[in-house]
Order: structure tokens, then sequence, then C-alpha cells
């Protein structure tokens, strides 16, 4: 109003005292419309007000006028509960889609109760009243949003205030319904606390999935995996499979793969049971025509000939379906099983081993003989810097050095095996049969290496143990020596991870039963590892032995057992937890920590943050303390840049065991990442001055940086040396050597191919690593078990497969520097380089065989640069011709100089060709792009992980770059020949004519 | 000239007629009529609409609201007086600058920190004194009250009794009235605190009554826990025992064991 207001409110609120109610009216009114500036004053009559408000005999919409007033001036005073309460009053003089600040906080304030209400109605089983006003006020917002098109806070308000329904609808009109149902599925993993809502949310987004014209089945298997429904995804499953489009069943095999990297055994196991069968066809023999076509259809699948029977004209013409659903069925149920991925990995992880046997040789001479411990690190890092890639070439070199091992030393060297060879599924029991237990008279192996054995097979056969479970058993069952049934219970555990199998179960508890210190821990650890994330009434039971026996290994492996057993029950472990961690045990209220940890895992949910943050500061016992923060990380990383974040006073404690724990607690939760926050936290803990807490440092500093780069962060290339200087450090103290020798390990782990990885790529926990590693954390305890960490390992490549699932040629392009990304540069022999100055005559015929392969190698790496700058410069045209040719000029210049000046006047290229299968780091995802004339395009668009390839020129021949693996890959000389098999095939696709002749000479 | 004002001119005539006659109860029925009718016009606060009759409506609001307070007035009703103060007010401080100031204005303000000052709300009283410009504190209305105030604080109660005679006004004798009763209760209060009896003569003088009878009568209504008895008046002053404080043990139990605990902690 441009005319000036009045200075004071006395004069209305004199008149809300006349006894006539048309002035009455007039005073509410006007005061209605000047509360905003005369609030201070109007307060003071709200007692007036509010009895005009309750005045039966006053008119309705003079009462709701007198309700907005109250309103409005509780609103200014604070009072917001009592300021929606007359909100409410005010029935439709309440105006939701007024702009102000006092109706957006009331909607918030409104909205914020009706979700509070419906929780406790929830939570509480009772019935809660909830004001029809308080409702319809919320409906109307949310009404308001969906018209407006705010799709986005009106699906944030249904799921805050449990109206799916509303969730329903929101989602329905909106007009991009495939981006709405990413945004929801997002929303209910990182916001919704409860897992039994989450799982009514994730149902609702599968159903309205399901009735969209073309459905994302990626999506809906993803939400389905959550929801544990394997028949759901079992039913998808078939019908891609029968579809008589190509493209379905490549998606249905990519399904399959990307259900698989979520590490579910118990459910991929439930989908592919689920399959059905192919039907039994019948062929009349007699027919001619027939008999010429059932000889085709033997060979592709389960099609049964009866001659008795006469075919119809209708179930011949069905043949030809049912044989490809055959085909089809056969090579998913292999992707669900896990052989083929494991299959495919293990070549990857083969042929591209990076690993530098100089640290290992290194770390050895410097290491004293007379240490075990560090002799027993260096055995460790050996295994975690070989995992998965087969390659045992360290420990066959040095074998007398190996054979130092004894007692558990050699358990744990045995079992390191396992780690090496891990996934190598067909050979795993051949391999490990020198040391198995004989079947015979048994007299002749070590009980050590046997028991080794045994759990070697488990982390062979980590969460895919159906071919070995049955081996497992009949040694744990045949076998009274402890140091055995330790390592039986430990692989039987691994290898049946989350399966409850009750016949496992059973033979573990009679282990535990017999209450055998050795055998006991392992027994309670693998219930654990048995029943993960199953909860049932067994942990009881575990507890209860927990609370008999006087072991304390048996305790902890028990404690740390039933910890395991609630994975991912987050509220519904609430029980259990309590209990655990209000024993007057010390070491069951550690395995109460696990047990929150574990529950909660990557959720960041504040009570459980908390309830850590409390025992860290507050319980008695140094364990637990050190557990407390350290379980912090597993609760954390999900969100990684909020654990330095939390953990770092903790860091700076006086207590040398939260300092530990807060290192690992960072090394957990922001492994693989390269977090600049988390380096910053740890750098100094690596100089702590007390050794266990340097040991944790290290190890988890190691875990941060595993395939980041120096060109990335600098502070890599210092963190290489520090671990360098300690391990060269006689004084030293052992358990810091320890640590920078399993960091070394760790930091170049799987050769050089995999990182630490605890959530898959669609969000999913990936149990077996979050299990993997914490059970490694209990190293503090039990060194054997620090192999746990090699199932957080992730292979970080790029695999791309045809409709036969084999891997084609084809190339993709990482738009970034190739430095950034490229594999750390060989460590070089100082001794090599003071020969190298002296005009000596070396003899020896293997430095010459290493030089020589080290000239091959560069010549690679040369090539490979060439091709690079080629490729742009030939695509844009031929006038660029005589460009070219000087570029080759200067290759060919470069290969004359000495090395210095090899690298000085050639630019660096702005990307770098990948070719398939390729490793794709972590951070290089985001770089990754796909070539415009690639023959092949991507059935979902992944940057890494296993991809099926849509094949656009099916009738060209292809060419294979991966070819099948051999028989036995262990033997060097047949690894040998599978190199030379692929390298003629990239000799052939680069063009270049002097390769062949190399190749050849490494076949021979 | 516009029809609502013309029924307001006209309705506010025959009140005036009713007013002179004394018929209140016919003005109370017109007033509220007259109220109503007032709402209608946007020229009015809170509004303050321009409007062609604006001047003219603001005015005769005005006057109506200043014989509304000269009728509670008449009618002995305080709570009316401050609702229709409390209503005028706005038409003296706000739209001084549309109409000319009313002849009747300080009249009122007088009346109205009279009856501020026999209701004994002596902080409400220096505010609105305040408000008021020097000018307008010479006013003889004004001037009254400032010095019946003043006699009020400084215990002259006499000179207040006196100011009756020399009231400016007819309509001040109501509250003149009403302010001896004030003055005699607060006597009073002051008389229980620093006496433990007195006579029955000494106290008639000092509560400013007549004769005997009075007196007795004041102690019987307004302070029946007095006693009478052999010629004085006896003070009765109940005997007041603070009482004693429950120490909470639970409280104290539970804090020392926390501290025990919390101590027990500390490694």
């Amino acid at each position: 109003m441009a005319t000036p207001m009045v200075s004071s409110a006395g004069g209305l609120l004199a008149m809300l005292n006349e006894p006539h109610p048309v002035l009455k009216l007039h005073a509410l009114s006007n005061l209605n419309n000047l509360v905003d500036q005369f609030w201070p004053e109007i307060s003071t009559s709200v007692p007036i007000i509010e009895s005009l408000y309750e005045d039966e005999e006053f008119d309705l919409h003079q009462r709701q006028l007198a309700a907005l007033l109250v309103s409005k001036v509780f609103y200014y005073l604070g009072e917001l509960n009592d300021s929606l309460s007359y909100a409410l009053g005010a029935g439709p003089l309440f105006d939701v889609s007024e702009d102000s600040d006092y109706v957006h906080t009331l909607l918030a304030k409104a909205i914020d109760e009706y979700a509070s209400l419906r929780s406790k109605a929830v939570e509480s089983n009772e019935m809660v009243d909830i004001d029809p006003r308080l409702e319809a006020i919320v409906e109307r917002m949310l009404g308001k949003c969906i018209s407006d098109g705010k799709y986005q806070q009106a699906m944030g308000i249904a799921i805050e205030c449990r109206r799916l329904d509303k969730l329903e609808e929101a989602i329905i009109k909106s007009d991009n319904v495939q981006g709405t149902l990413s945004y929801c599925i997002n929303v209910s993993h990182s916001f919704v606390n409860r897992r039994e809502y989450r799982h009514e949310v994730l149902s609702l987004l599968v159903k309205v999935y399901q009735k969209l014209p073309s459905p994302d089945y990626l999506s809906i298997c993803q939400c389905l995996m959550f929801l544990d429904e394997p028949q759901g995804v079992a039913s998808i499953l078939e019908k891609l499979l029968r579809s008589e489009n190509k493209d379905d069943a490549l998606l249905a095999l990519q399904i399959a793969f990307d259900l698989v990297e979520n590490e579910h055994q118990a459910f991929l196991l439930s989908v592919r049971d689920r399959l059905p069968a192919p039907k039994t066809r019948a062929v009349e023999a007699t027919q001619a025509v027939e008999t010429t076509i059932a000889p085709n259809e033997n060979p592709s699948g389960d099609v049964q000939m009866a001659d008795e029977t006469p075919a119809q004209t209708i179930v011949h013409e069905t043949d030809p379906v049912d044989a490809t659903y055959a085909e089809r069925l056969t090579k998913i149920k292999g992707i669900l099983s896990g052989e083929t991925s494991i299959q495919l990995t293990l070549q990857f992880l083969y042929s591209h081993n990076k690993s530098d046997l100089l640290i290992l040789k290194t770390i050895k001479q410097s290491v004293e003989m007379r240490n075990s411990v560090c002799h027993s690190a260096t055995i460790y890092a050996n295994a975690i810097m070989h995992a998965g890639t087969t390659v045992d070439t360290f420990l066959r070199e040095n074998l007398d050095w190996l054979s130092r091992a004894t007692n558990w030393a050699k358990f744990s060297a045995t079992a390191g095996l396992g780690v090496i060879h891990r996934g190598h599924l067909q050979q795993g029991r051949s391999l490990m049969a020198p040391y198995l237990p004989q079947g015979g008279a048994g007299g002749g192996g070590s009980p050590y290496s046997e028991g080794g054995a045994l759990y070697a097979l488990g982390l062979i056969h980590a969460n895919h143990g159906e071919g070995i479970k049955q081996f497992l058993r009949d040694s744990l069952r045949s076998t009274n020596v402890e140091v055995i049934q330790h390592g039986a219970c430990l692989g039987l555990g691994l290898s049946a991870l989350g399966t409850a199998d009750e016949e496992i179960y059973d033979d573990v508890k009679s282990v535990l039963y017999t209450d055998s210190a050795v055998a006991g821990e392992a027994a309670g650890i693998s219930m654990g590892l048995l029943l993960v994330g199953t909860a049932t009434e067994k942990a009881s039971e575990m507890l209860a032995y927990a609370h008999e026996t006087q072991h304390e290994k048996i305790i902890r492996g028990l404690a740390l057992g039933i910890a395991l057993t609630v994975y991912g029950r987050e509220e519904g472990a609430d029980t259990l937890i309590e209990q655990m961690t209000r024993d007057q045990d010390p070491i069951i209220r550690y395995g109460g920590m696990y047990a929150l940890a574990l529950a909660y895992s990557g959720t960041a949910n504040n009570k459980a943050i908390r309830q850590l943050l409390h025992f860290a500061v507050s319980d008695v016992s140094d364990d637990v303390r050190r557990t407390a923060v350290l379980a912090l990380g597993f609760v954390l990383y999900s969100d990684p840049e909020q654990t330095p974040r939390i953990v770092s006073l903790l860091s700076e404690s006086y207590n040398p065991h939260v300092r530990y724990g807060a290192a690992l607690a960072v090394g957990i939760s922001c492994a693989g990442t390269g977090l600049s926050e988390a380096i910053s936290l740890l750098e100094p803990l690596t100089s702590d001055v007390v050794d266990f807490v340097r040991q944790g440092a290290l190890i988890a500093m190691a875990m941060v940086m595993v395939q980041i780069s120096e060109a990335s962060d600098s502070r890599v290339g210092v963190f290489r040396r520090q671990l360098e200087k300690i391990i060269l450090d006689k004084h030293e103290d052992t358990m810091s050597k320890m640590g920078a020798i399993l960091a070394s390990g760790i930091l170049d782990a799987g050769g050089r191919n995999v990182t630490i990885r605890l959530l898959s790529k669609t969000k999913h926990d990936k149990v077996t690593a979050v299990i993997g590693l914490a059970v490694f954390s209990q190293f503090w305890y039990w060194y054997p078990l620090i192999y746990f960490i090699s199932l957080a390992f992730s292979p970080t490549a790029f695999i791309g497969l045809n409709y036969d699932l084999k891997v084609p040629k084809f190339e993709f392009m990482s738009h970034a520097k190739p430095s950034l990304f490229e594999y750390p540069k060989p460590t070089t022999v100082p001794t090599a380089n003071t020969a190298v100055k002296l005009p000596t005559a070396v003899l020896s015929t293997s430095v010459k065989a290493k030089a020589r392969a080290k000239k091959e190698a560069e010549q690679k790496a040369i090539a490979e640069k060439t091709s690079g700058p080629e490729k742009p410069v030939n695509e844009s045209g031929s006038g660029k011709g005589k460009a070219s040719t000087e570029k080759e000029g200067d290759s060919m210049q470069v290969d004359s100089p000495a090395a210095v000046e090899k690298k000085a006047p050639e630019p660096e290229p702005a990307f770098e060709i990948l070719v398939n299968p390729a490793r794709v780091v972590p951070a290089q995802e985001k770089y990754i792009k796909l070539l415009d004339d690639s023959r092949y395009v991507p059935v979902k668009l992944a940057p890494s992980g296993f991809v099926l390839l849509k094949d656009l020129r099916e009738h060209e021949p292809e060419v294979l770059s991966l070819t099948d693996a051999p028989t036995s890959t262990a033997s060097p000389a047949t690894g040998t020949a599978a190199a030379a098999q692929g390298t003629p095939a990239s000799a052939m696709a680069v063009d270049d004519e002097p390769q062949p002749p190399q190749a050849f000479e490494y076949a021979s | 000239m516009d029809p609502q004002l013309t029924e307001v001119s006209q309705q506010f005539e025959r009140f005036k007629a009713a007013f002179a006659r004394k018929d209140y109860n016919t003005c109370s029925d017109l007033l509220s009529q007259l109220k109503v009718l007032l709402t209608k016009f946007t020229s009015l606060p809170p509004l303050f609409e321009n409007s062609p009759n604006a001047a003219k409506e603001l005015t005769i609001a005005r006057d109506i609201y200043e014989h509304a307070v000269v009728l509670s007035v008449k009618t002995e009703d305080q709570d009316a007086f401050e609702r229709d103060f409390f209503q005028l007010k706005p038409y003296y401080v706000d739209a001084r600058n549309r109409i000319p100031q009313s002849p009747q204005e300080n009249l009122i303000l007088g009346l109205n920190l009279l009856r501020l000052l026999v209701q004994n709300r002596i902080a409400e009283f220096h505010t609105e004194l305040e408000l008021l410009s020097s000018a307008t504190l010479e006013d003889p209305c004004i001037k009254h009250a400032v010095e019946l105030e003043q006699s009020f604080m400084e215990g002259a109660y006499n000179r207040v009794l006196s100011a009756r005679q020399t009231a400016p006004d007819a309509t001040y004798v109501y509250f003149m009235d009403l302010l001896a009763k004030t003055i005699r209760d607060e006597i009073a209060g002051c008389s229980e605190k620093a006496y433990d009896y007195v006579s029955i003569s000494d106290a008639r003088q000092m509560l400013l009554f007549s004769s005997d009878q009075e007196l007795l009568t004041y102690v019987t209504d307004e302070h029946p826990e007095w006693e009478v008895k052999e010629g004085f008046v006896v003070f009765q002053k109940a005997k007041e025992t603070a009482p004693c404080k429950e120490i909470p043990s639970l409280q104290l139990i539970n804090q020392t064991l926390s501290y025990a605990r919390e101590l027990e902690r500390i490694v």
C-alpha cells in the first residue's frame, strides 16, 4: 500500500473486545493483514484471539480467520508446533500456494510432522491418530508439486511421509519416467534409513517399472536383488532368453553379469535354479527329413530322441526356438554361477599382469633371516601382489628361502597359493594336490601345509564353492588334527559364504564343541561366514557358547562370527547388538562393535555412528575402542568423503589404539579412491611414535592409494619411497617393517590390475569385499587372516564380450593423458646402474635374457605411442600424409639417442587408445569414450566391467583378442604360449610387418 | 453526498439526541450500529485509502468515538472506555495530517491519563505522557492529571483529594471519586505494614472517613482479616513460614554414581 500505515495495532486489538461479532470480524480481518508488522504487539492478545477461535457461537469463517491469525503470531514467536496446530484450524484460509516465508515454513513443519507420525505408526504398530486436516495439507502440497512439474520434490515428500500412493502418482505423471525412476532408486538408497521401508519403496518401483511399455530390465533386476526376489529375476531372464530378438538375449546376459558383480552367491544360485529347463522334443526317426534335422539339434541342447512318438507339425516348428533357448540358457547359467566371469577375470589378470618382482627381491634381501615376522610378511606381500594372476614365479625361484617357513608360517605360505590362484576353479585341487591331506596313511605331509592347503582351496573358491564344498567337508570330518581343522573350517566358510548350508554348519559346530582353541577360533569365524546376513537364531546359539567357553580365541572367533551373521540387517540386528555391546566380556563387546559395523555397513546411519563414537571414547578396553573407531570405516564407506572428517579428531587421540583404529577406518572407507583428505590424515600417522600405529597407517595408506598413479597424486611416489626406506632400514621396528612390506603388496595388488572396492557400480554392497575386509582386520590377532583382503579385490577391467561370450577385437578411447593412469614404472636395480657404468663383460645368460625382454617391452611401448597419434592424423585426411611421415621420422630418430633425450622432445598425447580387454582404473572411467566407426556397440553404457557388445557387422569374420585359456595356465611354458598367441592378433591389427617374426621367435 | 455517509450522520444525530436526554441504553445500541457502519469506510484506519469523502468520514468517525469515550464515563464502564479510547487513538496519532485537530482531544487524553492513574497503572501513565508534545502538556486538562500523579507519588494525599474541586470538566468527577478510593486502599496497605494496631479515631482520620461507622463498614468489606476490638484496629499478620526444601537425594546419588563410573573409564 502506498498510503502510510497505522503506527499501532492497539485500535484493532481493542476492537476484538467489542461485543458485536461484525466488529470482531473487521478487527480480525485487518489484523491478519497487519500481522507481519505488528506481531509483537498482537502476541500479547493471543489468548483473546484463541478464545475467539474456540467460540462455538462464532461464525465458522471467523473462527478460521482467528486461527490463521494466531498461527501467524506463533510463527513469528518461533513456536512452530502451536503455529501448525492453528494453521490446521484455519482450514482453507491457509493457502499452500501462497509464496511467503510463513507458508513455506509451516509447510515444511507440516510435512515433518506428518512424516514423523506416519513413521511412528509404522514402527510401533500402533494406531496413531493423524489429523485429517494435516493430511489434507500434505496431500494438497503433493498435488501442487505434481501439477507444477516438480516431481523430484513430490517424490521426496512422498518418501518421507511414507505415502507410496503419491510416490507412484508422481512417477507415472512425470515426463521422463525412466529418469524419475533412477532418481527414486538413488534417493531410496541414500536417504531411506529403515531397511524394511526401503524394500517397500523398491517394490513399488519394480511394479512401476514393469508397467512401462519398454521396461528397463537392468534396473528392475537390480531392485529385485535388493529385495531378495530371485523368482522375479528368473522370470525376466527367461522372457528375454526366449525372445527372438538377439538384442534381448544380449541384454539378459548383461543383466546376469551385473548381478554377479554384486557377489550374492545364495541369490544367484537361486535365480539359476529357477530358470526352467527347455522342453523335451519328440522326433520320429522314421521320417527322413526329421532324421536329418535331429543330429543338428543334439550338439546345441538337451533334445532327446524318442523314436516311438510320432512328431507333429506344431511341435516340429518350435524346435529351433527351443534349441536357441537351450543354448542361451547354458550361457546364462554359466554366468550366474560365476564361472564365466571368474574365468574371464583370470585370463585378464594373467595376461595383463604387471607386477614388479624386483620389489619383492629387494624386500627379501633386506629382511634378516632370523626375523620370521618379516619373512612371513614378505610371503603375504607376494601373495597379495600376485592375487588372482596365477603367477607364482617368485615362490618357485626362491624355494630354499621359502622353506624356512615353519609351523603357522608354513600354513600361511601354503594358503598364499590360494590367493595367487584365486578363481582358478577348475585347476584348484590339482594345484594344491601336493599339499592336501593324503587319503591314505596321512603321515607324509605336515599338518600345517595340509591345513593351509584347505584354506587355500577356500580362497580359490571364495563365494563360489559349489565344486569344492564336499571335498572340504570330507577333509574336515576325516581329521582330528586341530591345525587341519583350522584350515578346513576357514576353507569351508569361504567356499560356502552366505549359503547357510545346514550340513556344513553342523560339521563346523562339532569342531567348535571340541573346545579346542585353535580349531574353535576358525570354527567361529566359519560359522559366521556361512551365515552371513541371515541373522537366524543360530547367532544366539553362538553367543551362548561364547559365554560358556574359557578360550579367548574361541570367544573372539565366535564374536566375529556373530557379527557376520547380522551383516546388512540394520535395525533388525539392534537387539543382538544391544546384547553384545552391554556384555561384561570385552571380547564380546569387541564383537558387538563389528556387529554394529556390519549391520549398518555402508548406510552412514547416524545412530550407528553415534553409538560407535560413544564406545570409542568411553569403553574401558583398548580393543573395544580400537574396533569402535575402525568400525566407522565400514559404516561410512558409501560416503568416503565423510570419514576423514569424522575420524580426524580421533586420529590425534592420546590413545594409540584409537589412532590405529582411525587409520584403518580411513583405509577401509576410502580404499581405492586416492582421496586427498584421506592421504592428508594418514600422512602424519605413518610417522607415529608407536610402532603398531605406523603399521596400521602404512597399510591404510596403501589401501587408499592402490592404483593411483604418481601423475595423479605426487604423494604416491613419496609414499613408495617411504616404504622402501622403511623396509631397508635395519633399525626400524618389526611391526612397522611388517606394515611397510604388506603395504608394498597391497599397493601393487593383483598384478597392478585390481582395486579395493566395497560397492558395485549399481550401489549394491559387495558382500564378499565387506566381509573380506572385516576378517582381514583381524590380522591384529591372527596373521593368516591377512589373506581375506583378497576378497575385496576387484579387477579394474573393461572386458567386452560378443554374443558367444568371446572377447572380440575392440578399441575405445581414454580421453586423458596416458601418464595419468599408466602402470608405475618398473623399479631399477642400483647395482645394475653401477655395472653399466663399468665396461665389464657380463657372462650371465639370465641377465642377457632380461635385457632382451626389457628392450622388447620398450619397443611395444613405442609402438603403442606411435599408433595413438597416427590414428587422428590419418583420419583427418590425405593432406596430413606429409605430417604423418615426419612424425614417423621423429619416432625413428627417437629410438637412436639415449633414454634421457628420448622423452624430452616427444610431447605426450592427450588421449590413449585402449584395446579390449583393457585396464580401466576407477578414476579413469569418466574419460572413457567410444569410437564412432566402431564395429561393436555396448548393450549398456558402462566404462568398465563386463559389457556385452552388439555386433553391427555380423557377416564379417570376427577377430578375437583373447583366446580360450589353455587347460593349465599354471605352467610357465603354456603361459608363454598363450601370450604368444595373443601377440600375433595384436600385430595383425596394428599392421606392423616386423611383428610376426618376433612372435614366431617366442613360439619356439 | 454519499448515502452511507448520510446514514451515519443521521444515526449520529439520533445518538446525540439520546445522549442529551441521558438515555444511555439507547445510546449504547445506537453506538454499536454506528461502529458497524463505520467498518465499511475504507478511508478510516487502518486502511486510510483516499476517497472523495475521506475528510468528512474521518471527522465524523472521530467524533463518534469521542462521544463513545464520554459515554463510557457516564455509564461508568472502564472496559468500554479502554476499548473506545484505543480505537479512537489512531485518529489522533495517524490521521493528524489529514483532518484538523479535534477540540476535544486534550480532554479525552486527560481522561485517559486519569483512568490509568485510577487503575494504578503508573508505567502506562508515563508511557502515554511521553507521547505528548510539550505544548500539549501545558493544557489544563493534561496538567491536572500530571499534578495529581505527582501528589500521589509524593504521598500528599490531601492535595489529591482537594483537587476534586478544581477539575477542569464535569466528566472528571467520576474518576476523582475512584481516585479517592484508590488512595484509601494505598493508605490501608501502608498502615497494615507499618503498625501492629491503631486506634479507631486515628484510623478514621488516616483513611479520610467522616464517621466511625464508615470506617467499620470499610473494614468489614475490604479487610475482613482486620480485627476491631476495645477501640483499636488490630492488623493480624499472617505468620509466614518458609517451606523447608526437600533434598533431592536420588538425583544426587545418581550423579555421584555416574561420576564414579566415568572416572573408572579414564585410562
